[in-house]
């Protein structure tokens, strides 16, 4: 197809790099070297929105960003740098921004080599039909071995590297090179601006003043303001507010965009739940024959109890989670109730980094104390009834006798790690329930390892274990292949002969017993001793398991009432009552809202 | 207001003095106390603490008759004799104190003569304490103490020869590389000298101590919550077969022979501190004195000074008091008795705190009766987890006496 001027003029990019490999300031050296960003306005990874993203050097949403470039032979570019998040968790949406380029540049840290997370998108990458330029970054670090990067990214993903750019963000060296490569490099883009309208979501993020911001790739067709659009799965329909690109300084309306252009629209959306990453755009009076392909809706794989630690503060709770998923249409939750934490939310997870992040999110921007009770995968139960059920809150999980069948999620794992560390790794695989599928040698140094895993094995703190066993350097992908039937069982725990429905888990019969003590052993370290002798027991149906006993409080006084320091006892006692208030009462137990997760961490090599 | 106020009789009052000199410092103490640089030094502050208690003389006489006072330390026989003996004088004349007021001097083993424990005995001087913590020389040498089992036995027996008749002896527990074998045969070597009031205090590692620093290296080395638990309850039971009554937490003595000016700390009555770090209880006011020497003897001696030396004050409400009531009388072997309660403060203690010590009493860590209410040997050694679960220093006004 006949491109036009102006797409002879776009080049639309991402930048894929494992975590700490320099994505970021990378990004921060191409809005330098273009003159978008002047240097004294910059501030260290613009695009990077979120502190926590700052702070993690990861990216969480995909965000874009157009820069007005003039080549060296006087020809003027519009770039379209989209950045991608970079974990596992959000592979999706990875798949969905780079289905909105033509080329992607592969930032490879020359002292670490490739990761699997790297390998993982880049492969995303080639399925997608993107053109791979790679980077060699760090270079200006000693122990930097280009030639052998390079080498590594031939024999490994097989795309020619000898003449790659060869550079530092961090110093700005070579930065030259990477604006030629992506002019050189990188499609150009094509499409119909007269076809009907077709438009793909790769994110959107919720303003107050605004409604929902939509970010779009044009693939046909042309889209401007007033117009009546219909997002194709979803079927809803709305009028366009707003269209434009950003640039580094934010929205800048345009009032049209074209096939080839990425950009932005508004159109008074009040949920992002109604724009779905990898929805088509189109018109709603002369709409496509067909949606873009490749839309799937997000689904939550892991999910956890969220309990405010303080039980008044149940409302704040739900605000700041209502808050949260305006921006987070992967996010989910409902209220649910349990004995021993009272009233809080079941929330769903695309995985444990999700998680976390919105943890740290609720504690850190809305200031809440909260408890997060084990996470926990989807089980598939087909009851005796022939009732096919699933269960996302182990409390739930239904008695032995009423079981048919029960299936739980496997996950394909790859793990990328030094020579040295794979009989270590393997150990921890095989205790995991692991199927070794396959081992490749990546080079004389690094090998590749498949496996198929259960998700509800590496939810807790596979990922920990792993670094711990690698001395940091092992690195994971995995993704969801299905569910397979399993012999499940649902583990309790009573303290003083109560049960404590939020430790409550579902474990395979095979490990119920050594992961019941370990559970037991862990409770009894992070539960005080009390006044009295707090029996710990772990059970599967009404058959204790595993017991272990938190002695009696023995000492706990103030031998000596200083010269009349009464004011000194008494503050001592009031600090002893405040930290008590933290204290969750499970029946007549006092549990410390930390014993939670701690219970989880199982792996001894830490 | 209380009813010796209300007929005119001046109210009975407790008077400390703190010394903050020692001849070294041990590696468990977080009191106020350092080696001085000279006499000068100590001159000057004994100076200070006259002019300190010359400004109360007439609050004082206005309204109280001091019945007790403790000179306390640091070391109090730290200062050369002729300066304790000047202080010795000026309280006695300063407070008018009668001739059977009990006089507590605390005597530091390795620091006293046979001469000056005479001339304060003949002065007025009629208890003393003294610090032995432990019968073996590793556990002294562990905890930093400069005297011997010998300094000991030679003061003790010199104090005897003195005329004192009231003698504290202080023991410990809890002291890194102690068992319970150790603790006993301490207890064993002290109670053969029939001292007439023992205290037994649990080692503390506090913020600030040589202990506190290399915690790393004495953790190991410690007891530990069970063995002291069970040290505590045997030492309990030892001392009672040699005739020794506990009244208080830490405190044991010959029937006849509990420290009076302690029990006002535990009995909510009042007391003046003076000296640096020194606290009071005064006029419904807790307060305190600054912790650095310079400043107190500035303070005190510079007329129209601008230097202030109070470092806290705060005034004790009905609610607070009944919780401080509480908090101390349970450290009392006596515990608190229902009717002296309601007489003190007009409430029901059953009101108020009955339900809370019900379950403590369940766990054999309280017993109530004959209306009073008192923490078993158990209960004492985890009082701090009882009191912190019963205690509201505020919020009372729920709670209606009828």
């Amino acid at each position: 197809m006949a491109q036009t001027e102006k797409q002879k003029h776009i080049r639309n990019f991402s930048i894929i790099a494992h975590i700490d490999h320099g994505k970021s300031t990378l990004a921060d050296r191409i809005l330098e070297f273009s003159n978008t960003v002047e240097a004294r306005d910059m501030e260290e990874q613009l695009l990077d929105n979120m502190d926590l993203e700052r702070e993690r050097g990861i990216t969480i949403k995909a965000r874009a960003v157009r820069i007005d470039y003039t080549a060296p032979d006087g020809e003027k570019y519009a770039l379209n740098m989209i950045d991608t998040p970079g974990h596992v968790d959000f592979n999706y949406e990875v798949s969905r921004s780079l289905n909105a380029c033509e080329g992607a540049l592969l930032v490879v840290d020359a002292t670490q080599g490739i990761e699997a997370q790297t390998l993982a998108n880049a492969y995303l990458a080639v399925d997608a039909n993107l053109e791979i330029v790679p980077v060699i970054n760090k270079i200006d670090l000693p122990s930097a071995m280009p030639d052998k990067c390079k080498q590594e990214i031939e024999d490994v993903i097989g795309i020619p590297a000898e003449d790659c750019p060869v550079i530092s963000a961090k110093t700005g060296l070579n930065i030259a090179d990477v604006m030629a490569a992506i002019i050189r490099d990188v499609p150009a883009p094509e499409g119909d601006e007269n076809a009907p309208l077709r438009c793909l979501i790769f994110d959107s993020v919720y303003n107050s003043y605004l409604g929902v911001v939509v970010y779009i790739r044009v693939e046909e067709g042309t889209l401007n303001v007033g117009e009546r659009i219909r997002l194709m799965h979803t079927g809803a329909e709305f009028d366009v507010v707003e269209v434009g690109v950003m640039d580094p300084f934010g929205l800048r309306p345009t009032g049209s965009l074209s096939a080839g252009e990425v950009g932005y629209f508004t159109a008074s959306i009040k949920n992002v739940s109604d724009t779905r990453v990898g929805d088509t755009v189109t018109h709603a009076a002369a709409p496509a024959a067909e949606p873009l392909p490749g839309f799937k809706k997000v689904q939550s794989m892991v999910f956890a109890g969220i309990y405010p630690a303080d039980g008044a503060r149940y409302n704040e709770t739900k605000d700041a989670l209502e808050k949260l998923q305006l921006n987070d249409a992967a996010f989910t939750f409902e209220p649910e109730t349990s004995i021993a934490l009272g009233f809080g939310f079941r929330c769903g997870f695309l995985g444990l980094l999700h998680m976390e992040i919105i943890e740290e999110r609720l504690e850190r921007e809305f200031n809440l104390d909260l408890i997060t009770t084990a996470p926990s995968v989807i089980y598939e139960i087909t009851k005796k009834n022939g009732e096919v059920i699933r269960i996302d809150n182990p409390t739930n999980y239904p008695a032995p006798d009423m079981i048919e069948t029960a299936a739980e999620p496997i996950v394909a794992a790859s793990i990328i790690t030094p020579t040295e560390y794979v009989g270590g790794i393997m150990d921890l695989c095989q205790d995991r329930r692991g199927v070794f599928i396959d081992m490749k040698y990546i080079d004389t140094e690094r090998v590749e390892l498949h496996y198929k895993l259960p998700l509800n094995e590496i939810i807790y703190d596979f990922f920990d274990a792993l670094k711990s066993r690698s001395r940091g350097y092992a690195s994971l992908d995995y993704e969801l292949e299905g569910y397979e039937p399993s012999n499940l069982v649902k583990l309790d725990f009573l303290l003083n002969g109560e049960m404590v429905d939020a430790l409550t888990f579902i474990v395979h019969a095979d490990k119920a017993y050594a992961r019941a003590r370990k559970i037991a052993e862990k409770l009894k370290d992070n539960i005080p001793r009390q006044l009295f002798e707090v029996p710990i027991q772990a059970a599967v149906g009404s058959k204790i398991i595993a017991r272990e006993t938190v002695k009696a409080m023995r000492k706990d006084v103030l031998a000596k009432c200083y010269g009349g320091d009464i004011t000194r006892k008494k503050k001592l006692l009031e600090k002893q009552k405040e930290g008590k208030k933290k204290m969750r009462q499970l029946g007549s137990v006092q549990v410390s809202p930390e014993a939670f997760m701690a219970v989880l961490k199982l792996d001894d090599d830490q | 207001m209380n009813y010796l106020e209300a007929i005119g009789q001046p109210k009975p009052l407790g008077i400390y003095v703190h010394i903050p000199f020692c001849r070294s410092k041990c590696a468990y103490c977080d009191f106020n106390s350092f080696v001085p640089t000279g006499k000068e030094v100590m001159t000057e502050y004994v100076s200070a603490l006259i002019a300190h208690m010359e400004s109360y003389k007439t609050v004082v006489s206005d309204g109280y008759a001091p019945d007790t006072v403790f000179i306390g330390g640091g070391t109090p026989t730290a200062l050369p004799p002729e300066e304790l003996f000047r202080l010795v004088r000026a309280i006695k004349r300063i407070f008018s104190l009668p001739k059977d007021a009990e006089f507590t001097v605390e005597a530091n083993p390795a620091t006293v003569s046979y001469s000056t424990l005479a001339r304060l005995r003949r002065m007025g001087v009629n208890r003393l304490s003294m610090g032995l913590q432990s019968a073996h020389e590793n556990e002294l040498k562990a905890l930093g103490r400069i005297h011997t089992r010998q300094d000991f036995a030679r003061s003790f027996r010199m104090a005897r020869d003195a005329r004192y008749d009231n003698i504290n002896v202080d023991l410990m527990f809890g002291i890194p590389g102690q068992t319970m074998d150790s603790l006993l045969h301490s207890l064993n070597y002290l109670t053969r000298y029939m001292p007439d009031h023992i205290s037994l205090y649990d080692l503390k590692i506090e913020p600030g101590t040589k202990f506190y620093e290399n915690y790393r290296e004495i953790r190991p080395l410690l007891p530990g919550e069970d063995a002291e638990a069970d040290m505590y309850l045997a030492a309990i039971d030892f001392l009672r077969e040699r005739g020794y009554v506990q009244y208080e937490i830490s405190n044991f003595c010959h029937p006849g022979h509990g420290c009076l000016h302690n029990l006002k700390y535990w009995n909510c009555d009042e007391y003046l501190g003076f000296g640096v770090s020194a606290h009071s209880y005064f006029n419904g006011q807790r307060f305190s004195f600054t912790p650095e020497l310079d400043r107190y003897v500035q303070g005190v001696t510079v007329k129209d000074s601008r230097v202030k030396i109070t470092a806290e004050c705060e005034e004790i409400g009905e609610r607070e008091r009944i919780g401080e009531y509480v908090m101390l009388r349970l450290r009392l072997c006596d515990g608190i008795d229902e009717r002296e309660f309601a007489h003190r403060f007009g409430y029901s203690f059953e009101a108020l705190y009955g339900d809370k010590c019900r379950k403590f009493v369940r766990l054999g860590y309280m017993t109530v009766q004959g209306g009073v209410t008192a923490l078993t040997p158990a209960g004492m050694f985890v009082s701090n987890a009882i009191l912190s679960d019963i205690l509201e220093f505020e919020d009372l006004g729920r709670y209606q006496f009828s």
